[in-house]
C-alpha cells in the first residue's frame, strides 16, 4: 500500500498547471509522430531531447511518457484510414481496422482502437505501480555476473527477434558495439578510437547517435524512396462514434486478453510492441474462427481490440522495467534511458530510492496522460488524419533542421554535426538494406554497461570465467535466451521449408 | 568503391542488384579499424586484467565475422531486380522487407541502359555523399532516388560548412530550403520565405525561451 501513498504525491506533482501543460504538449506530440507514417515515439524523443535540456527533469519526463503513449494511440489512425500504419506497432490491428473502414465503420474502428490503447495502458500501469518497487527490491540483489547476463539477454533477443533474418540483426547489434567502444575507457583511462580528437574523449554523445539513426536516416530513406507513388487517400471516417452494447460485449474481452499479452512483453527485451501485436491478433482470429458470426475478413471488432491493448501494455511495462532494472526492451526505452543518463540519472533499483520524487510523478503521469490521450484520440482521430495532408517535403524539412539545431544546441561542436551526418548515412543504408535500427540503439546504450560489469565480474573473481554463471539468475537467463533462440530458429527453419514447399508445385 | 570501377557490361549488372554489399563493406572496415586501435592503443601500465582492449579485439573480430556472412548472404540472394509495387509506409519502420512481389525478367538490355548513365554522370562532389549516392546506382529506380539524396546530403554538407561563418539565421534557412527542395518542393520562392520564417521562430525559440546560444555568424551585429 505504499506504493498508493507514493503514486498520491506522484499525483500531487503533476497536477500543476505547468506539468499539466507538459503532458498535453507530449500527448499532441504524440499522437502526432504516431499518426504520421515514418515518424514514431522514439524519433520524437529523441528530437526533443536536446531541446528539453532546460527543463526540470520532471517536466521533461512527463512529456516524453506522453510522447511514448501517445505515438502508441495515433499509429493506428493511418492504418485504419488509409491501410499505411502510422509505425510498425499499428500492423496488426489495421488489418482488421482497415477493413472496417472499408465497410463503413471507420469511427468504431478508431474507437476500439483508441479504448485498447487505453485499457492496455491503464491495467499495465497499474501493474508497474505495484510491482516496479518490488522488482526494484529484487534487482538490489544484482550483482555484475546478473547485469551481464541481462545485458547479453537484451542484446541477443532484441537482435534476433526484430529482423527478419538474425544475421541482419546481429550485424545491426556488432555496428552498435563498435559504435559504443569510442572515447575514454573508463575503468583503465585509455583512449580507444578517438584518433587522439579531444572531442571524442566523452565517447559519441548519445543524442547524436540517436538523432541520426531515428530522424536523419529517415529523411534520407524518404529521399531516396522520392518519386514512389504513395497512395495517401484518406478515407472518410463514417459511422457512430461510440460503440453499441453489442461492440462492446465483442471487444471487452479482447482488450483485456490484448493486455494480457502484451503485459509480460515489456520486460522481454524483443524491441516492442511488434511480436506482442501480431500474437494478439494471432489469438483473436483464431478465437473467432470458432464462432458463426465471425466478421474477420470483413473487419472484426476484436482483431483491432487485442493488437491495440497489447500494444499499450507492452509499452507500460516497458516502462516498469526500464526504471526498476534499467533495462531497456525497445529503441523508444533505450531512448528515454539516453533521457535519464542525460539529467544524471541511472534507471535501475537505486532510481526508486534516489529520485523517488521523480520516479512516482512519471508513474503518476502515465495515468494523467492516459485519460489526455483518450480524449484527444477518441472524438478527434478523423482530424488527426488531416495531419497526413501536410506536404512531406515541409515535414522532413523541419525535422532536420529540427535534428541539426538539436545536436549542435547539445555540444555547440561541429564535429558532432559531421557525426549525426555520418550516422544518419548510416541509418539510411540499415533501412535500405533492411538491418534493424533497435540493435544498434541497445548496444551504444548495454555495451558500456555489459563491458564493465564483465570487468568487474572477472576482477572480482581474478580471472575466474565460472563466476558469470555462478548464480541461479545467470544460469536461468541464459537457458531460457539458449532455449528461445533455438526455438526461433527452428520456428523460422520450417516456416522456410513451408514456404519452399508451397512454392513448388506453383513454379 | 567497387561498382565506380565496374563497366557497364555484366558486372555492373550483376552488382547493381547486389548494392547491398556496403554494409559487410562497412563491417569489414570497421573491423579493421577496431583492430588497428586495439594494436596501436596506449595502454596504462597498471590495468588489471581484463584490461581496455579484450571488448575491441572481440567486437572487431565480430565486426569481420558477420562481414563475410552477411557478404555471402548478399551475393547468394540478391535483391530482385525490380518491385511491382512501391514501398508502401511500413517501409520507414525499418523492419518491413522489400516486398519482391512478382519480379518481371527484365531483359539483360533494358538493365543495362537503365544503369549506364548512373555509372557515367556520377561525378560525386562530395566525398561524404560518396556512400549515399553509389549505393543506389542500381536499375529499381522506383525505390531509390539518387539525386534527391545527393541533394538533401549536400544540403547538409554545406549547412554543417555554413553554420559558424554564416551564422544560425541564414544556414538555417538554406538547410530547410534545400532540404525541400530536394524532397520534391516546387516552389522555390515560397518555400524562401517559408524557410526564413522557420528559422526565425527556432531562433526566437532557442534564444527568447530556451536560453540556448545559436551562432549569429555574419548577422552578429543585427540581433
Amino acid at each position: 500500500m505504499e506504493s498508493l501513498g507514493n503514486l498520491g504525491d506522484g499525483f500531487l506533482t503533476i497536477l500543476t498547471p505547468m506539468n499539466m501543460l507538459w503532458v498535453l504538449v507530449g500527448a499532441l506530440l504524440g499522437t502526432a509522430v504516431g499518426v504520421l507514417p515514418g515518424l514514431g515515439s522514439a524519433m520524437a524523443v529523441a528530437l526533443l531531447l536536446p531541446v528539453t535540456f532546460s527543463l526540470d527533469p520532471v517536466g521533461a519526463f512527463i512529456m516524453f511518457a506522453g510522447v511514448l503513449f501517445g505515438g502508441l494511440f495515433g499509429d493506428s489512425t493511418a492504418g485504419i484510414l488509409m491501410n499505411t500504419p502510422g509505425n510498425s506497432t499499428a500492423i496488426a490491428g489495421s488489418i482488421e481496422g482497415h477493413r472496417m473502414a472499408k465497410s463503413g465503420r471507420a469511427a468504431q474502428a478508431l474507437a476500439t482502437a483508441a479504448i485498447g490503447a487505453f485499457i492496455g495502458g491503464i491495467l499495465s500501469s497499474v501493474l508497474v505501480v505495484f510491482f516496479a518497487p518490488y522488482l526494484a527490491e529484487l534487482a538490489t540483489i544484482f550483482g555484475p555476473a546478473e547485469y551481464l547476463a541481462l545485458a547479453v539477454f537484451a542484446f541477443v533477443a532484441i537482435s534476433a527477434v526484430v529482423s527478419e533474418s538474425i544475421l541482419r540483426g546481429l550485424a545491426a547489434l556488432v555496428i552498435g558495439l563498435a559504435i559504443s567502444l569510442v572515447g575514454v575507457d573508463g575503468m583503465s583511462g585509455a583512449a580507444r578510437f578517438t584518433g587522439g580528437l579531444p572531442e571524442l574523449f566523452d565517447g559519441i554523445n548519445i543524442v547524436v547517435i540517436t538523432v541520426g539513426l531515428l530522424a536523419l536516416g529517415e529523411v534520407i530513406a524518404v529521399a531516396a524512396r522520392r518519386g514512389t507513388k504513395e497512395d495517401l487517400q484518406v478515407m472518410p471516417s463514417t459511422g457512430r462514434l461510440w460503440l453499441s452494447r453489442k461492440e462492446i460485449r465483442l471487444a471487452m474481452p479482447a482488450w483485456l486478453r490484448g493486455t494480457a499479452i502484451g503485459v509480460p512483453f515489456g520486460i522481454i527485451p524483443v524491441g516492442g510492441s511488434e511480436v506482442p501485436t501480431f500474437l494478439a491478433y494471432g489469438t483473436e482470429r483464431r478465437l473467432g474462427s470458432r464462432r458463426k458470426d465471425s466478421l474477420f475478413g470483413r473487419g472484426a471488432i476484436q482483431g483491432v481490440a487485442g493488437p491495440e491493448a497489447a500494444g499499450n501494455a507492452t509499452a507500460g511495462t516497458a516502462m516498469g522495467a526500464l526504471l526498476a532494472l534499467g533495462l531497456p526492451t525497445s529503441a523508444t526505452a533505450a531512448v528515454l534511458l539516453a533521457a535519464f543518463r542525460q539529467y544524471g540519472l541511472q534507471p535501475g533499483p537505486l532510481l526508486f530510492e534516489r529520485a523517488s520524487d521523480l520516479v512516482w510523478a512519471l508513474l503518476a503521469s502515465f495515468f494523467v496522460a492516459m485519460v489526455v490521450l483518450l480524449v484527444l484520440n477518441l472524438p478527434f482521430a478523423p482530424l488527426w488524419a488531416k495531419l497526413l495532408k501536410v506536404p512531406r517535403h515541409y515535414l522532413y524539412s523541419g525535422i532536420t533542421v529540427f535534428a541539426m539545431l538539436g545536436v549542435y544546441a547539445t555540444s555547440s561542436k561541429i564535429l558532432d554535426l559531421v557525426l549525426v551526418l555520418a550516422i544518419g548515412l548510416l541509418g539510411f543504408a540499415m533501412r535500405r538494406y533492411g538491418l534493424p535500427v533497435a540493435p544498434v540503439l541497445i548496444a551504444v546504450i548495454l555495451g558500456p554497461l555489459a563491458e564493465t560489469e564483465f570487468r568487474r565480474a572477472m576482477a572480482v573473481s581474478e580471472g575466474d570465467p565460472t563466476v558469470l554463471v555462478s548464480s541461479p539468475i545467470t544460469i536461468v537467463l541464459y537457458l531460457v535466451l539458449v532455449l528461445g533462440v533455438t526455438g526461433l530458429l527452428i520456428q523460422r527453419a520450417r516456416a522456410r521449408r513451408r514456404a519452399t514447399a508451397a512454392a513448388g508445385p506453383a513454379a | 568503391m567497387t561498382r565506380a570501377s565496374a563497366p557497364d557490361t555484366g558486372p555492373a549488372a550483376y552488382l547493381s542488384r547486389r548494392t547491398g554489399l556496403i554494409v559487410p563493406l562497412l563491417l569489414l572496415v570497421t573491423g579493421v579499424v577496431l583492430g588497428v586501435g586495439t594494436l596501436t592503443m596506449d595502454v596504462p601500465a597498471n590495468v588489471t586484467s581484463p584490461g581496455p582492449q579484450l571488448f575491441p579485439t572481440v567486437i572487431g573480430a565480430g565486426c569481420v565475422v558477420f562481414a563475410v556472412l552477411l557478404g555471402v548472404d548478399v551475393l547468394r540472394r540478391p535483391e530482385p531486380e525490380q518491385i511491382a509495387a512501391p514501398a508502401d509506409g511500413l517501409a520507414g519502420t525499418g523492419t518491413a522487407p522489400f516486398t519482391a512481389a512478382a519480379a518481371p525478367a527484365v531483359p539483360v538490355g533494358d538493365a543495362e541502359t537503365a544503369t549506364s548513365p548512373s555509372a557515367t554522370a556520377n561525378p560525386d562532389p562530395d566525398p561524404d555523399a560518396d556512400d549515399a549516392s553509389t549505393e543506389d546506382a542500381t536499375e529499381t529506380r522506383v525505390r531509390s532516388n539518387r539525386w534527391a539524396v545527393t541533394g538533401l546530403v549536400g544540403t547538409i554538407v554545406a549547412f554543417i560548412a555554413l553554420l559558424e561563418p554564416l551564422g544560425w539565421l541564414l544556414s538555417g534557412t538554406m538547410l530547410f530550403w534545400g532540404v525541400a527542395r530536394s524532397l520534391g518542393s516546387r516552389r522555390p520562392v515560397f518555400d524562401l520565405f517559408l524557410s526564413l520564417t522557420v528559422s526565425s521562430l527556432v531562433q526566437l525559440a532557442f534564444s527568447a525561451g530556451l536560453g540556448l546560444s545559436l551562432p549569429p555568424g555574419v548577422l552578429a551585429g543585427v540581433f
